[in-house]
């Protein structure tokens, strides 16, 4: 029998504003990447919700760094990202990226309001790789973490970008249905639209359940640490937030919503894209709060 | 430096020390004794282990500071500039061995410096002055004629989690493998 009699646990280095900061760019990034489908990649069946995602991609990652504002210790002190440069840090990438990115949101939203064709392909084109950036960076602040076998896997950037995509979609299918039913003037639903997004959503949920499976049994197999992060997950503290949440009412519940032709009405539908973005949210806190969960030493 | 955990008594004096030294607020420390308890009556063993930053070889803080507050100094010692942290806390996330905190009032983070204001004056750091039975020894691991680098070679030592791969600079004698792990009672 082991007692530990004294020891010193410092503060927890990430916490919820760095989840939600990582919710908020995932939102964006994928919001994006959905809004370029019709004007990148000429899938004209996509064209109506261009407008939306471009603006909720640029209003969701303007809001998304002052969570980080809130979270650093000294937010006046930000300049200093731009002026001491360390490329082989994750946060350095960042700082760029958060910079270039919402402007460049801003001039190919700006293109697509002036019906530009020809500008408004050539910044989404320069902006699908900022978009996956922007995003991916964060996985690799995570996967760079060293000290904790949950976060520091190569899975890390590819999970994150998968998840982004898929709440992006949720909060496009979200915020259509309400502007199509609240805010229009014949008030009627685009229900074929609505349907494509939603296969498509429900593709990008299939293979983020796989990649959350390929993480936790891959964990389980691992180290003393990760064997420890995998069975908190799935029989400690975080058991009801990561099965209960994330992946039951989160990812597998709207999956069937979606591929069930019996189960599958438009009302339904949003429904679905709720707990899609709902789940994805408790997704970034499991992981954040469930890395540092146990002490190192 | 190397500590030489046969000689520790789990006094604590090192960690008041480095309180006073560096002014420390309440609440952190930069250099700290765990004790753990194990067996049961009569074979019964109290273990110690002093923690303090291991101003690794290879540290993983370095690589992750995004604005270089983090640096080492020519003679291996890690430091962390006031003046340019921003206190992301990113450092807190990659380190192994958890012994980076916020500084309560000035809200940035910081460390064990080993003392490098003493260490500069040709002082030992305030924990190896202080120590009462003389377990830590300070000095210079490549410089074969000092203290520390004869007992590094002519003990069997050990350091916290070799298995990162930041070679990190403070030596264990006698390390009781199970005061490193962070697994308490009841689980083995």
């Amino acid at each position: 029998m082991i007692e530990i009699l004294y020891n010193v646990e410092h503060q927890k280095a990430a916490g919820i504003f760095i989840a939600i900061y990582f919710y908020l760019t995932g939102i964006s990034a994928g919001s994006f990447i959905l809004s370029t489908l019709a004007y990148v990649f000429g899938q004209t069946k996509f064209k109506p919700i261009g407008r939306i995602a471009v603006i909720l991609a640029t209003v969701v990652l303007i809001i998304a760094p002052l969570a980080l504002l809130i979270h650093v210790g000294r937010p006046f002190r930000a300049w200093r990202l731009f002026y001491n440069i360390n490329f082989a840090s994750p946060i350095s990438w960042g700082s760029f990226l958060l910079t270039f990115y919402p402007i460049n949101c801003i001039i190919y939203g700006y293109f697509i309001f002036k019906n530009n064709a020809k500008m408004t392909k050539l910044f989404g084109i320069i902006g699908i790789p900022l978009a996956i950036a922007v995003h991916g960076y964060c996985g690799f602040i995570l996967g760079f973490a060293k000290a904790r076998h949950l976060w520091n896997t190569a899975l890390m950037p590819t999970l994150f970008l998968v998840s982004a995509i898929v709440s992006g979609i949720a909060l496009v299918i979200f915020v259509v249905y309400i502007k199509d039913r609240f805010f229009s003037q014949d008030g009627k639903v685009r229900e074929e639209l609505i349907l494509d997004l939603a296969k498509l959503m429900g593709g990008f949920l299939l293979l983020d359940l796989f990649l959350v499976l390929s993480e936790v049994l891959i964990l389980l197999a691992g180290s003393e640490g990760a064997m420890e992060a995998g069975w908190l997950l799935l029989t400690g503290k975080f058991a009801i937030p990561f099965l209960g949440i994330e992946n039951g009412l989160g990812k597998i519940l709207p999956a069937f919503l979606i591929f069930s032709p019996r189960l599958r009405t438009t009302n339904r539908l949003l429904w679905a894209s709720f707990l899609v973005m709902f789940g994805i949210f408790f997704m970034r806190f499991v992981v954040v709060l469930a890395g540092e969960y146990y002490p190192l030493i | 430096m190397i500590i030489d955990l046969r000689r520790c008594i789990g006094c604590h004096t090192c960690e008041v020390a480095c309180k006073m030294e560096n002014r420390v607020p309440l609440g952190v420390w930069p250099a700290w004794v765990k004790q753990i308890e194990k067996g049961s009556y009569p074979n019964v063993r109290r273990s110690f282990l002093p923690l303090l930053c291991d101003h690794c070889d290879n540290p993983s803080c370095l690589t992750a500071c995004p604005t270089n507050a983090t640096f080492k100094r020519k003679d291996g010692i890690v430091i962390i500039d006031p003046h340019t942290c921003i206190g992301c806390r990113y450092c807190m996330m990659v380190c192994p061995y958890a012994v980076r905190y916020v500084h309560p009032i000035q809200k940035i983070v910081q460390k064990c410096s080993f003392c490098s204001h003493r260490v500069d004056a040709g002082l030992k750091p305030a924990c190896v002055e202080a120590c009462a039975t003389g377990a830590r020894v300070f000095g210079n691991l490549l410089d074969p004629r000092e203290e520390v680098a004869i007992l590094r070679i002519t003990h069997p030592v050990q350091t916290i989690k070799p298995e990162y791969g930041t070679h990190p600079n403070i030596y264990y004698i006698g390390l009781d493998k199970d005061a490193v792990s962070s697994v308490a009672k009841g689980k083995r």
